[in-house]
């Protein structure tokens, strides 16, 4: 964490910071909002309620357990860190716009469990990230707010839906973000953007505060540069919460050690890259010495059309909601009730979200629900069963993140049903509600990151930072992905542009 | 999809189109809901469907009022695009 | 002939501290949009969180429903869009409800039947949307409030037995605590559909009906409903499917503009909330929470405490007033006089200040201790009521009222002796008066004592003693007009006389002391003429000579041709009466004292069996007629014989269901003296003892005796139906003012109710908008109950009313009994099917 926990610590600092990340997102486009000092001082009602027993004891659990992993405090580590957070996941004083014209001057009135745990360990919020809209996208270039490049490559995308989380981190401009991931919006930017991302298993994490896109498979999770503060960030925000009854303390069993690592075969369609990337990887914890063994996945086909199918369907119920009538967009003129929910909709929805709001209430019409909805759930449950069984030989499972390499923006390198099709391996995990993280492990030739997913049973997250760290350590100090050119680290800029600042 | 199914679902869906989305979105979904006919073919015996992502245990929460509200009525109010009397204002048919 | 097929969807909202899905509080009538919060306002990113204490009540509900409960139920998604529903998806049960399979029983015209409970399930309600000119106003406090959707099986045919399954569900959810029950107010809601057939051909094309916010309504709209679809079917039309409204200033229903799409809800597992799964511990709890409901307190009230069934349904009718009762006879109050006070008195006062039973200054002790006080004659009836109203006042307890009003009896009897004798040495007429027959001066010397006393002097034992001082033991025997009074004109003709001239008869056979004959100062009267008036002053003199026990027995004198209507009138009002009432009657006069009597007169001889009966002690109220003792009930008249004709009551007497026939024949046997017939239709055994329709009738005023009675005699038709009556006749009578139809019909009830002029079916509709009822008997000896025949069933779909065994004469007295007593016509109904 270095320099970070010291950036809000005064006025200098600060404006050092603001202007840092002011100058620097201008031509990036990662944040909606950015303001460092809304937050400084949280409303303490939020972090002293004395009537929210689960928050007091969360953060207490959360102290113990950062106390047993690494004898620091998560509540130290995070003390004065600043960080971003996808605008899609409430923070008061902030808008919760979700990317989407809909809800653009909606003032968020509360703010969500994962964001109070963190500020309730001395982490506070910056900022509000860019998205697709309502984390429909892997590119984000479907928010109707505004562009996030890839910092990497500004004709490319950032990746999404988190995009605007993955692209601050993988900048500099917040160590740490927190982002959604519903089929892969945390891990497909993160490796589009050179960082980890985490995408934690269902429940561990409440939703609270969340907005639903498929409710199902919605988790909160985590963008950072490096591993410790992204375990840090996940050891304070888990655990069970009253406002969220799917969410659940980690079930105490698996154990964290890992030797059998799994390694998907028959895998079609990968990038070269991709594919080179992949197999080095392989070798590369062979070399750590790693056994391994193959892992092969029949319903690996049905993977993308049966989350489709389940996201879009939850989707089309989630976002009823957003009809101009109590809060959000409300049309100029409307003579009745239909006729306004209609054209709030119709003017303050974006293609993609109409497309698969379409869809998702396509598949739940009667008639159509026992072949379209029904048949995902099935082959959800056989998913789940066939990983089931595969981590009984193995405990953990090393795929691509993503088949391909970040694109370009627009359609012209990827049709947006292309782009379905890449979530293939996100979305087998957010099918099966496991955990997985995206490694940064390597730059293409032409500088490109290009990153890996770890999979490991339901609450098996320290299986995936052990894997991940021999990995990291393993790199050594080449890294395993270079910082992208343009954008130094905060104290480097600060010291360029003249700022006399003293960061440790 | 027919252009009448897509019509219908969008009615259900409270989503106006107008001719060119039809025309836009009715491709698409088309193309995504063959796809998802690819689901046909998968041998799923006599699996249950998994309705929930981790089957939790029953969850309840006591009957008893939030001692302090995370958001007060006022400041929920304040997003009302009209009101009169702390009504939510729409327009009705006459 | 068609079938209707009626099934309830009610909606109760759950009386929880908070909302069902967040922590909002629930309440009503609060300033629009307070209890509200992110969650039940539909912000993005919130999450339900299920209350414990909704699903706990609606277990309790659906177990209580006689349900087979989920071990497993599943919260659901139901999509569609309104502006009141937050998410424009409301959470609700779909594939798997909590409960299922369930059953309530609900009384019918005193026929129990089991309405079958498809599901009940839980939901979450919605906001409310005022319409106010060009603009809607949106209020979600409502929003989240817990709701419970209990759906029937379309098992019920009429708006009656909805209503009643309603009524009846109210009662219940009110029992558990988990409801309010108000429709005005919306806690409790009503969706009916509805579907009519030809007989049969099972269910046809089911129309819903919404906006019924009262059990009324739900009944009239459904009646209407079946009317509307059995008119179209009759005329060879279809019924579709459809939503209609019950528009209910005008009393009909219209068709509900929807969506074409509308139905389409998608129902899919609400992801955010897991199943609900009982476990032991639960299931515990809701066992714990069960009472017992209000059918089976009244059924038990009825056996425990031996109260009528219209007294026990008013005390079951609400939980705290039964538990209430149950209270104070625990501390000692006797169960009838609890009953009766808390229908009256106390009711009147608990209206008067608009409080609840259990939050008046009367708690059950003092309840108890007043009516104890009261038993025990410590004071008398108007005390009792003043002190009522000062623990009403004051909040303090009956016995520190009384004593410090210095209200207490005087009840010790060697006081109370003294002042007796004084009075009588100091009124030696009206003892003299006594003496002689009069019982009327018992009154006033027994008011001259309470003068005597201050008023202290306990009223019923002043009259003891004062009938044990003058040693009386008498009959008193009432001239109520008729042929055993009549003289024989010279033309042969009788006319009105009096029983004086018999009464002279009487010394020789030594009942001169102890029997005394009293003219009613009703002029003369053959009993074709009796009026209302004539009526009213024999139940207030019977009352009187009851209640100052003056009588150890009442004879009535009284004509044939009446009879059965005055037995029946005196039974519904004397019924438990513990000195005997004994009518009487002859075919001939006795002819002129001092003249022979008619060689077959049968006067005198009844009359003296008659007063045997009366001197024998036998509490009732019975008819004595050649030798044979009648019950007042069930009375016929069947005429004269021809002198030489052979009896017909030998055959009768044989057959069941005509035991009173008994006396027929043996006075039949007896040869001449058996001139005119009586005997008791359709009774299994005579029935002397009972409960009265109320015990309050003979202590009425007598002006207001007589107002009620005329008021309800002017409002009562009694109609026997008859090939060719047409429906209109009936309704010109409505017109005219008559609401209470008493008709008789054929066999076990039925009538023409085929679509001619001559069909009654107009008629009762007609009936149900001007608020008519029909009560049912038969020309037949048979039980009315609509059994047999699709004519009776049609009757009963109609609202008709059986009334068993009973005779149109005692059907048209107890509804005059009841017609005095009732206040409203559900009480009326009650009373007339107890």
């Amino acid at each position: 964490m270095s320099y970070w926990n010291r950036v809000l610590h005064d006025a200098r600092r600060r404006e050092a910071y603001t202007k840092f990340v002011r100058t620097q997102d201008a031509g990036l486009g990662a944040f909606l909002e950015f303001d460092p000092a809304r937050r400084l001082d949280p409303p303490l009602a939020e972090h002293a309620d004395p009537g929210d027993v689960s928050y007091a004891g969360s953060v207490s659990r959360a102290r113990s357990r950062g106390a047993a992993a690494g004898g620091e405090t998560p509540e130290s580590a995070l003390a004065g860190v600043p960080f971003a957070v996808k605008d899609n996941i409430a923070v008061a004083g902030f808008n919760l716009t979700c990317a989407s014209r809909i809800l653009e001057e909606l003032q968020s009135p509360y703010t969500a469990t994962a964001v109070r745990r963190m500020e309730a360990a001395g982490a506070r919020v910056v900022g509000k990230t860019n998205l697709d809209e309502f984390g429909m996208g892997s590119s984000t270039d479907n928010s109707a707010l505004g562009v996030t490049h890839n910092p990497y490559d500004h004709t490319r995308v950032a990746g999404g839906s988190s995009g605007g989380s993955a692209a601050a981190v993988a900048a500099g401009l917040v160590p740490v973000a927190l982002g959604s991931d519903t089929g892969g919006s945390v891990r497909q930017p993160a490796s589009f953007c050179g960082v980890y991302g985490l995408k934690p298993t269902y429940g561990a994490v409440s939703r609270y505060g969340l907005v639903a896109f498929a409710s199902s498979l919605d988790v909160v999770g985590v963008c950072a540069r490096e591993l410790s503060p992204l375990q840090a960030v996940f050891n304070v925000i888990r655990g069970l919460d009253e406002r969220d009854h799917t969410s659940q303390e980690p079930v105490s069993g698996p154990s964290a050690k890992v030797s059998v690592v799994g390694v998907l075969t028959g895998l079609q369609g990968l990038d070269p890259a991709v594919r080179a990337a992949y197999e080095r990887t392989v070798e590369y914890l062979q070399g750590l010495g790693y056994a391994l063994r193959e892992v092969e996945l029949s319903t690996l086909k049905y993977v993308v059309p049966a989350y489709y199918t389940i996201a879009t369907a939850e989707a089309s119920a989630n976002l009823a909601r957003y009809n101009g009538v109590r809060y959000g967009l409300r049309p100029e003129r409307a003579e009745n009730p239909d006729e306004l929910v209609r054209i709030a909709r119709d003017e303050g929805l974006g293609p993609e979200v109409k497309l698969r709001i379409l869809l998702g209430t396509y598949v739940l019409r009667s008639g159509f629900q026992d072949q379209y909805y029904l048949r995902a759930q099935r082959i959800r449950t056989a998913i789940r069963n066939e990983l089931a069984r595969a981590f009984d030989n193995v405990q953990a499972i090393l795929t691509p993140t993503v088949p391909v390499l970040p694109f370009a923006h627009g359609e012209g390198e990827l049709t947006a049903f292309q782009q379905k099709l890449a979530d293939i391996f996100t979305a087998t995990a957010s099918l099966a509600g496991i955990p997985a993280l995206s490694v940064p492990c390597e730059s293409t030739t032409g500088g490109l990151p290009v990153g890996m997913q770890l999979l490991a049973p339901a609450f098996a997250e320290e299986r995936l930072f052990a894997v991940a760290g021999r990995l990291a350590e393993a790199a050594g100090e080449r890294g395993l992905v270079a910082r992208p050119e343009n954008y130094p680290p905060l104290p480097d800029w600060a010291a360029a542009k003249g700022y006399e600042l003293d960061w440790s | 999809m027919e252009n009448e199914e897509l019509r219908v679902t969008a009615e259900l869906a409270e989503i106006g189109l107008s001719e060119s989305e039809l025309q836009s979105l009715g491709v698409a979904v088309s193309e995504l809901v063959r796809y998802f006919a690819t689901m046909m073919e998968a041998d799923l015996e006599e699996l249950e469907p998994t309705t929930h992502a981790l089957m939790a245990h029953n969850r309840t929460r006591a009957d008893e009022p939030s001692a302090e509200p995370e958001a007060t009525a006022e400041s929920l109010l304040e997003n009302a695009p009209e009101l009169e009397d702390r009504f939510i204002v729409i327009p009705n048919v006459l | 002939m068609y079938q209707s097929f009626i099934g309830l969807e009610i909606h109760i909202q759950l009386l929880t501290r908070t909302k069902v899905f967040c922590g909002c509080r629930s309440a009503f009538g609060e300033e629009p949009n307070t209890n509200v919060c992110p969650v039940c306002l539909g912000y993005p990113g919130v999450l339900p969180t299920l209350n414990a204490e909704a699903i706990r009540m609606a277990y309790v509900v659906a177990r209580t429903l006689n349900c087979e409960l989920a071990e497993y139920s599943l919260f659901e998604r139901k999509n569609y869009y309104y502006p009141d529903l937050p998410k424009n998806y409301q959470i609700s049960q779909y594939a798997a409800p909590l409960g299922r399979g369930g059953y309530l029983d609900i009384e019918f015209h005193g026929k129990r039947k089991r309405v079958g409970i498809h599901e009940v399930h839980l939901e979450e309600d919605a906001g409310k949307m005022i319409h106010a000119g060009d603009m809607s106003l949106l209020d979600y406090n409502r929003a989240g409030t817990p709701l419970l959707e209990i759906v029937t099986e379309p098992d019920m045919e009429i708006g009656d037995e909805a209503e009643l399954l309603l009524q009846q569900f109210r009662r219940m959810v009110r029992y558990l605590g988990v409801c309010d029950g108000n429709m005005e107010e919306g806690s409790m809601r009503c969706d009916a559909n509805v579907s009519v057939n030809r007989h049969g051909q099972g269910l046809g094309s089911k129309v819903e009906i919404k906006n019924l916010n009262s059990s009324r309504f739900v009944r009239k709209a459904l009646n209407h409903e079946i009317a509307r679809q059995e008119e179209i079917l009759s005329h060879g039309g279809t019924i579709p499917q459809e939503t209609r409204l019950w528009n209910e200033n005008r009393d009909l229903t219209e068709t509900m503009r929807t969506k074409e799409s509308a139905h389409d809800y998608r129902y899919f597992p609400e992801p955010d909330l897991p199943p609900f799964t009982t476990t032991a511990q639960f299931l515990g709890a809701v066992e714990a929470s069960l009472v017992e409901l209000p059918l089976e307190r009244r059924d038990r009230f009825i056996e425990q405490y031996d109260l009528a069934t219209h007294q026990a349904d008013f005390l079951t009718e609400e939980r705290p007033l039964a538990d209430y009762f149950e209270a104070a006879v625990e501390h000692g109050a006797e169960a009838h006089a609890a009953a009766t006070w808390l229908a009256a008195d106390v009711r009147k006062m608990l209206n008067r200040r608009r409080i609840e039973v259990q939050d008046s200054p009367l708690t059950p002790k003092r309840l108890a201790e007043l009516l104890q006080l009261l038993a025990e004659s410590r004071i008398h009836g108007k005390i009792a009521k003043q002190t009522l109203g000062e623990i009403f006042e004051t909040g303090r307890d009956p016995l520190e009222i009384i004593r410090e009003n210095g209200w207490e009896q005087i009840t010790d009897p060697a006081t109370l002796s003294e002042y007796v004798d004084q009075v009588l040495a100091r009124h030696p007429k009206a003892v003299q008066q006594v003496r002689d027959g009069d019982s009327k001066p018992i009154g006033f010397l027994v008011g001259q004592v309470m003068k005597a006393s201050s008023g202290r002097a306990e009223p019923r034992a002043v009259q003891e003693l004062i009938i044990a001082k003058l040693e009386l033991k008498v009959v008193q025997v009432l001239s109520f007009g008729g042929a055993i009074s009549g003289v024989r004109r010279a033309d042969g003709l009788v006319e009105p006389g009096d029983l004086v001239s018999l009464g002279e008869l009487f010394a020789q056979d030594g009942f001169a002391d102890s029997v005394r004959f009293d003219e009613l100062h009703l002029g003369r009267f053959l009993s074709e003429e009796i009026t209302p008036q004539d009526w009213a002053i024999l139940l207030s003199e019977v009352a009187s000579r009851l209640q100052t026990g003056a009588a150890d027995g009442i004879v009535i004198a009284h004509g044939t041709d009446t009879l059965s209507y005055t037995a029946s009138l005196l039974y519904w009002c004397f019924a438990d009466t513990s000195a005997p009432i004994v009518l009487t009657a002859s075919v001939l006069p006795h002819d002129k004292p001092g003249e022979e009597p008619h060689p077959h007169s049968d006067a005198l001889r009844n009359l003296k069996a008659a007063v045997r009966k009366a001197m024998s002690g036998e509490p009732g109220v019975h008819v004595i007629y050649g030798d044979a003792d009648f019950s007042p009930l069930n009375l016929k008249f069947e005429g004269l014989l021809p002198f030489s004709a052979p009896s017909r009551a030998h055959e009768a007497a044989g057959r069941k269901g005509a035991v009173g026939d008994r006396g027929a024949a043996e006075s039949a046997a007896a040869g001449a003296l058996s001139l005119g017939r009586f005997r008791n239709w359709n009774m299994e055994s005579p029935v002397y003892r009972g409960r009265p329709i109320s015990r309050e009738i003979g202590e009425l005023p007598r002006a207001e005796l007589t107002r009620k009675l005329e008021q309800a005699v002017r409002s009562v038709f009694i109609a026997k139906v008859f090939p060719g009556m047409q429906g209109d006749t009936l309704i010109a009578l409505m017109n005219a003012g008559v609401r209470y139809f008493i008709l008789e019909l054929f066999d076990t009830g039925t009538a023409n109710l085929r679509e001619t002029p001559y069909s009654l079916r107009k008629a009762f509709q007609h009936g149900e908008q001007a608020g008519a009822l029909f009560f049912c008997t038969s020309q037949q000896e048979i039980a009315v109950d609509f059994s047999e025949y699709v004519t009776g069933h049609e009757l009963w779909r109609e609202g008709a009313i059986p009334m068993g065994r009973l005779t149109t004469e005692s059907v048209y007295t107890r509804l005059l009994a009841a017609l005095m007593v009732a206040e409203n016509d559900d009480e009326l109904v009650k009373l007339m099917e107890d």
